[in-house]
């Protein structure tokens, strides 16, 4: 069953269309949403966020319509985010973070201080809890913004480039998180990083120029790679402009679906 | 000290206890230069009193209306302009509380009322410039206007004067009033509806 289904999803940024007319079902699992700047996937996160409306179409997250208020406060409270700039108030520390973005989530008032402390351990960050956020590092704040978003054990957990500036061992760690997440959430994540996708989604999503230019495993996109001579290092990441010039080429599209 | 308690996590967001100090720090200020006042020949003069004091307050509402986690902030469960109408109301009637003592006794004219009127029409202006231009710019329309008007409306007179030279009209002046009331009513229901501009790298 599908926790996330757009239709038709139009966005305008002023004269450029950042997404046009998608349409994607998601499920539980571990998605990958991978596409050059510009692709429109932080807008389609900041949609799915609730943050950013449509021009057209239809959302439906965790079984209810966006559109309608009461739906919309029900799907918040099961929904984690992080955005790629998501700021933070100078004078709190991670603990007080974590737990300002729980009271946003209404999580219940008595059980704010375990969940934020579990949510700060996941991250690896049990030892800063106390600290100010201002006085981590790039990664460690970057961990923050993982906890404030898994706070409230959301269904449908929403990440613009979560490993930017984590150390390759923290990404390890983070990717083994994904996957722990994504056995019972839907958890959509936006990166550039191929390899991330390969080491911890269940599927993957392209997006070329606010359309879908590819949707499969991390496998077959593997495959793919295997069986084309386009620039790459990897495989998957053959796999990846592969997939994108197939889809750029007319009549050859939908060879890669 | 830590907490967890969503209210007083929402109020230190917004750095109210800095707010609050400024406030007062604001009326003390306005208190002591109208003390210096009596210096001058004419004692009663109160115009600088009335029309500045009220903006500076107005100058510290407006900043303390920033959201650093503004995309965070719009994932909220509950709707936001109930927070933010009360805490723009809340704080207007605090500054407008605070600074009056500085012309207690000068009911007739530029006394209370003109103080109370300024202060609402000041932080009018500020909030619905948080909303255009963000938080941290806010004070900047208002202080370009008040100061205009103070510096050119000394010669203004009859009714049309009396909108828009509202900072420097007596306590007592209907029109001056309406225009001040309605810059409160607009800017408030503008930031309370759609709150400051986010100034990250989204504004």
């Amino acid at each position: 069953m599908s926790s996330l289904r757009v239709t038709g999803l139009r966005v305008r940024h002023r004269k450029t269309l950042a997404l046009d007319s998608l349409d994607l079902a998601l499920g539980t699992g571990v998605h990958g949403l991978l596409g050059p700047n510009g692709a429109g996937k932080t807008s389609l996160i900041r949609v799915l966020a609730t943050v950013a409306r449509p021009d057209a179409g239809r959302v439906e997250l965790l079984g209810e319509d966006i559109a309608g208020h009461r739906g919309l406060a029900g799907v918040r409270r099961r929904l984690g985010y992080l955005p790629q700039e998501f700021g933070y108030y100078p004078g709190f520390t991670v603990r007080e973070f974590v737990a300002y973005v729980a009271w946003l989530k209404e999580v219940p008032a008595a059980r704010v201080a375990a969940a934020v402390e579990r949510a700060v351990t996941r991250v690896g960050l049990a030892d800063r809890i106390d600290a100010k956020v201002r006085t981590l590092s790039g990664g460690m704040v970057r961990r923050v913004g993982i906890a404030q978003a898994i706070v409230n054990d959301p269904a449908l957990l929403l990440l613009d480039e979560p490993t930017a500036g984590l150390d390759p061992e923290q990404r390890v760690e983070f990717r083994a998180l994904l996957r722990e997440l994504g056995a019972a959430a839907t958890v959509v994540v936006s990166t550039h990083l191929v390899e991330d996708v390969a080491a911890a989604c269940t599927e993957v999503t392209l997006l070329d120029a606010g359309r879908i230019a590819y949707r499969g495993t991390p496998e077959a996109l593997t495959l793919l790679g295997e069986a084309s001579d386009g620039p790459g290092d990897h495989p998957i990441e053959r796999g990846y402009t592969a997939a994108l010039r197939a889809h750029r080429t007319p009549g050859a599209r939908e060879g890669v679906r | 000290m830590t907490t967890t308690r969503g209210p007083l996590l929402y109020a230190r967001s917004r750095a109210l206890p800095l707010t609050l100090a400024a406030l007062a720090a604001t009326a003390a200020f306005a208190v002591w230069a109208a003390g210096r006042l009596d210096a001058y020949l004419d004692p009663d003069r109160r115009v600088p009193i009335v029309a500045l004091a009220p903006l500076l307050a107005s100058a510290v509402i407006g900043t303390s209306l920033y959201s650093a986690s503004d995309e965070l902030d719009r994932t909220a469960v509950r709707p936001w302009w109930p927070r933010r109408l009360a805490q723009l109301a809340g704080l207007a009637a605090l500054a407008a509380l605070l600074v009056t003592p500085a012309v207690l006794g000068h009911t007739e004219n530029f006394g209370p009322p003109a103080v109370i009127r300024n202060t609402l029409g000041c932080t009018g202006v500020t909030a619905a410039a948080a909303v255009l231009l963000g938080a941290r710019l806010s004070w900047l329309p208002a202080f370009v206007y008040v100061t205009g008007v103070y510096l050119g409306s000394t010669t203004a007179h009859g009714r049309a004067a009396t909108v828009w030279a509202w900072p420097m009209q007596p306590g007592s002046q209907p029109g001056a009033w309406v225009t001040a009331l309605t810059a409160f009513a607009a800017g408030a229901a503008l930031y309370a509806v759609r709150g400051a501009r986010p100034e990250g790298p989204r504004g």
